[in-house]
């Protein structure tokens, strides 16, 4: 090496550190990101008037007052029994879906357990309709029942026919962790017990339900945390039916009131941020896990699957009609019924096929503007929370800076934040802050107030596959000469070209079909689909509602296709 | 190139002291190996030379430059450090070429582009790698990324040259050849060098000096025959190459030659580099190489003492066997071409050049 002229080994030290203004600027953004909802509403509790009213005063008296709020009890205890009797419903399910499909041979488990996972890639708004649509008073399944049996046995309008449909609509997620679960477990625990004799009923029985354990409860506190953030179904079927939980009762006193209490709301708020941040600390302690959603990772390799024997056919007819009867009956006729005019057993189906649902929403300014909006919202609000998160997953899984810990934490404490939270706490924020007006009547709040929300879900699908990158990748760029900034550049930056286009997916698909933070920070001009299905769904227009449905249904199985033809991308574990 | 300094060296893990008080001192061109058990601290060390690990203690000056110094608060990150680390792992970056791979450093030292060329061409010459130069990592063999990942730290002529476990993950005839290719480099390149490992064989055969590692101390630092013919303690014995152990007790001292009381009374006589005192516990430490079967009828004089030992077991190995001697419940190992026929074999022992440590013990302390 004598021959080459020497260019000096080391790098002079810069002066300047350039990773260090970056850091430190993303950890603000992040902290100040999730902070601004929960500071208002913190400060709006203890205060006698409204947040922007000078004249307020600092009081305890908002609780006394929300406690004394007539029937606010009872609030309570509905909340507390739809969260109970979905989580029911959706462990049931999901748990014996994750055993069928995933530990037996059943007929076709691929494909069940594929359309099993779909309402989860739904909005439980849009699911709602869709059930309605079927086993609404006037729904298809209902008139049909009561035309040969009489009165149907049913009704959405109870907290039964809530706990269902939000139950089915969160079973995937249990499915998920049981899966998961399943596939990670020793198949020679089941060996074991089948040489020792057990049949396969009872190893299921004894040894792989037990397994699964510690799966099903981490998966049913999260399912019940998100029982008690719900907003659709208590907002579509509760409330015509007088029964308001937590989430309905801060909507009508909010967003639904013209003049709202502001102490009052921001204290139901609070309230409710307590009781989440606890089951969320819960879910941590029983797992030691920051996976509140499953996006990525799990194993591919699946244990010698269970016999049915005689019993694989009527099973798989089983699963087949619930597949049917809760996922794709509804959605199909909820997209049948964007293609008509009127739907109904006793109409033949031709007499009544338009385009016409379909022409109001290009006609009307109102959702026309709401399908753009959605679409910037989720293209571009998408891009820039990648860019964030992506920031953020590298901060604080490959730096040292000093606050990563700090980063880490804050990025995922958006979890215990609902969105009806959210929505509010970022309400007062903007009005709060002078100057911002511009951006509070514009749809920039809600890509703000999204990107919030779902940093730990983006942060879900970017952290498995960063650490699956070896970091001696990253160490030996630094050791040749490049600092932090240019090794994320040029060697972390393509190696994380995958996880960055999962997270885009999952975002997109999360803004897209997002609606319970909206619907406190719309503005006239602002809509975007999900609260221009509530306008259109209060105002009866069900056509409306039917086609904004159809088309969010659509771009969602579009963008996931894309997703997974072209990059491969796996969106669950 | 430069020497490099380490100083009291201090790096803990909550309450274990990965790294407790090491002071080395490497001499420019010199190349030196950590040697040691997994767990040793040997890797934590190398880390905090590299600058990848923040030590808690201490002091690392490379050619008069302070890397570290606890006292003084200063930590260099590793950008600035210019050494030149080759990982384990190979750590060659899977979305560029093997020439964009050599070229990373050089352009970020702002080498003209044909100066850069002619560089990555030299490098890759020297590392016989120049056919594949618009390969990317995954289309080559083990060999071959290790070969490249020296090149793009040798491309920016490092300070020093830190080498962590370069050829643990290429498979054992690979290996070998690998060790030679590197033993003749590291003539020609004159670079200074910390190399670490726990293959004995290659601290052996590549180091000037060795430094074995053992619960985050320095248990010896020696050229190689030091370490193999003259260990510090059992543990080096142990650890480097294979040893015996006797636990026996000093009958007599007659001049330079003890006299040893074996477990079950039999006598051996050795000559002591340091001699023991008289009546003390000792334990006799030798290698396979060192004995041999005796010859029928053989006995114990001036040049070695025959022991009489319980055969345990054999097992043939290809060309040879290992026999499983047992003598009062000392385990002993033999390697020898004709496997032995009774259930006893008298072992000979030569009277110079086996080691004694004072103290019963069996290596494993």
């Amino acid at each position: 090496m004598s021959t080459t002229t020497d260019v000096g080994a080391a790098i002079a030290p810069r002066r300047f550190r350039r990773e260090i203004p970056i850091q430190y600027g993303m950890a603000a953004l992040v902290v100040v990101l999730v902070a601004a909802p929960l500071l208002p509403i913190l400060y709006q509790s203890i205060l006698d008037g409204a947040l922007y009213d000078s004249s307020a005063r600092l009081t305890l008296g908002n609780f006394a007052r929300l406690a004394e709020t007539a029937g606010f009890g009872g609030v309570l205890w509905n909340t507390f029994l739809l969260a109970l009797l979905s989580t029911v419903v959706a462990q049931l399910f999901g748990t014996a879906a994750a055993i069928l499909f995933g530990r037996t041979d059943i007929p076709g488990a691929r494909t069940l357990g594929e359309l099993f996972l779909w309402p989860m890639y739904l909005s439980a708004l849009v699911l709602s309709f869709g059930w309605y649509s079927i086993y609404g008073p006037a729904g298809y399944v209902t008139v049909f029942w009561q035309s040969m049996f009489g009165e149907a046995p049913w009704s959405l309008y109870s907290i039964g026919g809530m706990a269902m449909i939000a139950g089915v609509s969160q079973a995937p997620l249990a499915y998920l962790y049981c899966l998961s679960s399943a596939g990670m477990t020793d198949p020679t625990l089941e060996e074991a017990a089948r040489v020792a004799g057990a049949g396969t009923f009872r190893t299921m029985w004894r040894i792989t339900l037990p397994l699964m354990m510690p799966a099903i409860a981490y998966s049913a506190v999260l399912n019940f945390t998100i029982g008690l953030e719900l907003l659709s179904v208590p907002l579509i079927f509760g409330e015509p039916a007088g029964i308001t939980v937590l989430t309905t009762f801060l909507y009508n006193i909010s967003a639904a009131s013209p003049r709202p209490d502001h102490g009052l709301v921001a204290t139901a708020a609070a309230l409710m941020l307590v009781v989440i941040v606890f089951l969320v600390w819960l879910q941590s302690r029983l797992l030691g896990n920051t996976r509140r959603f499953v996006t990525l990772g799990g194993k591919a390799t699946r244990p010698r699957p269970f016999r049915l024997g005689a019993l694989r056919w009527p099973l798989f007819a089983i699963c087949a009609v619930y597949i049917l009867l809760s996922g794709v009956a509804p959605i199909g006729m909820l997209v049948l019924r964007a293609f008509t005019s009127f739907l109904s057993p006793m109409v033949p189906l031709a007499d009544v096929l338009t385009l016409e649902n379909f022409e109001m929403l290009w006609r009307e300014p109102v959702y026309a503007r709401s399908i753009t909006n959605s679409f910037i919202v989720s293209l571009f609000g998408a891009a820039l929370a990648t860019v964030l998160i992506g920031m953020v997953a590298l901060i604080v899984h490959r730096s040292e800076f000093r606050f990563r810990g700090l980063v880490h934490y804050a990025a995922l404490f958006p979890r215990a934040i609902p969105g009806v939270v959210a929505g509010i706490g970022f309400f007062y924020a903007f009005a709060l802050v002078p100057g911002l007006g511009g951006i509070r009547n514009s749809i920039w709040i809600l890509v703000i107030a999204f990107t919030m929300r779902f940093i730990p879900t983006g942060l879900g699908a970017v952290a498995p596959m960063l650490l699956q990158v070896s970091p001696d990748l990253d160490r030996a760029a630094r050791v040749q000469g490049a600092d932090w900034w240019t090794t994320t550049r040029r060697i972390m930056t393509p190696l994380m070209r995958p996880a960055l286009v999962a997270c885009y997916t999952v975002l997109f698909i999360s803004f897209f079909k997002e609606y319970s933070t909206a619907i406190f920070l719309f503005a006239p001009g602002s809509e975007v689909v999900g609260t221009a299905l509530l306008q259109a769904w209060i105002q009866g227009e069900v056509g409306v509602v039917a086609g904004l449905a159809t088309i969010q249904v659509f771009v969602i199985a579009v963008c996931i296709t894309t997703a997974r033809a072209i990059f491969g991308v796996r969106l669950h574990g | 190139m430069a020497d490099l300094k380490i100083e009291g060296l201090v790096r803990r893990f909550g309450t274990v002291r990965a790294v407790d008080d090491v002071s080395i001192h490497v001499a420019d061109g010199e190349f030196v190996t950590l040697l040691g058990p997994s767990g040793c601290g040997k890797s934590t060390t190398l880390a905090a030379v590299a600058g990848l690990d923040r030590p808690d203690g201490g002091r690392i000056t490379v050619g008069g430059k302070t890397y570290f110094d606890s006292a003084r608060g200063i930590y260099l990150p590793p950008e600035s450090r210019g050494c030149g680390l080759v990982f384990q792992s190979y750590a060659l970056w899977p979305h560029m070429t093997v020439a964009d791979n050599v070229a990373f450093p050089l352009t970020l030292r702002k080498v003209k582009t044909a100066d850069r060329k002619r560089r990555i061409a030299e490098v890759l010459a020297l590392v016989e790698m120049e056919p594949y130069a618009d390969r990317y990592p995954h289309m080559l063999s083990g060999g071959q990324q290790q070969r490249v990942a020296l090149a793009r730290t040798l491309v920016y002529q490092p300070s020093i040259l830190l080498l962590d476990e370069p050829l643990s993950n290429l498979d054992a005839k690979l290996r070998d050849r690998a060790r030679a290719w590197l033993a003749e480099l590291r003539t020609r390149l004159g670079l200074t060098t910390i190399y670490v490992t726990h293959d004995q064989i290659e601290a052996l055969s590549l180091s000037d000096r060795i430094v074995v590692m053992s619960a985050g101390r320095i248990a010896q630092l020696g050229s190689p025959q030091d370490i193999y013919e003259r260990p510090a303690d059992p543990f080096v014995a142990d650890f480097i190459g294979t040893t015996n152990f006797l636990p026996a007790k000093v009958a007599a001292l007659t001049g330079g030659v003890a006299t040893l009381e074996l477990a079950d009374g039999q006598r051996v006589e050795v000559t002591a580099d340091r001699p023991p005192v008289a009546g003390s516990r000792v334990t006799l430490a030798f290698r396979p190489e060192q004995m041999r079967a005796a010859t029928a009828g053989e006995a114990s004089g001036a040049e070695g003492s025959v022991i009489a030992t319980r055969v345990l077991s054999r097992s043939y190995i290809g060309g040879r066997w290992q026999v499983a001697l047992d003598l009062a419940d000392a385990p002993i190992r033999l390697e020898t071409e004709v496997p032995p026929t009774g259930d006893e074999l008298h072992l000979w022992l030569p009277r110079a050049g086996c080691i004694l440590f004072a103290g019963a013990s069996n290596g494993a302390a």
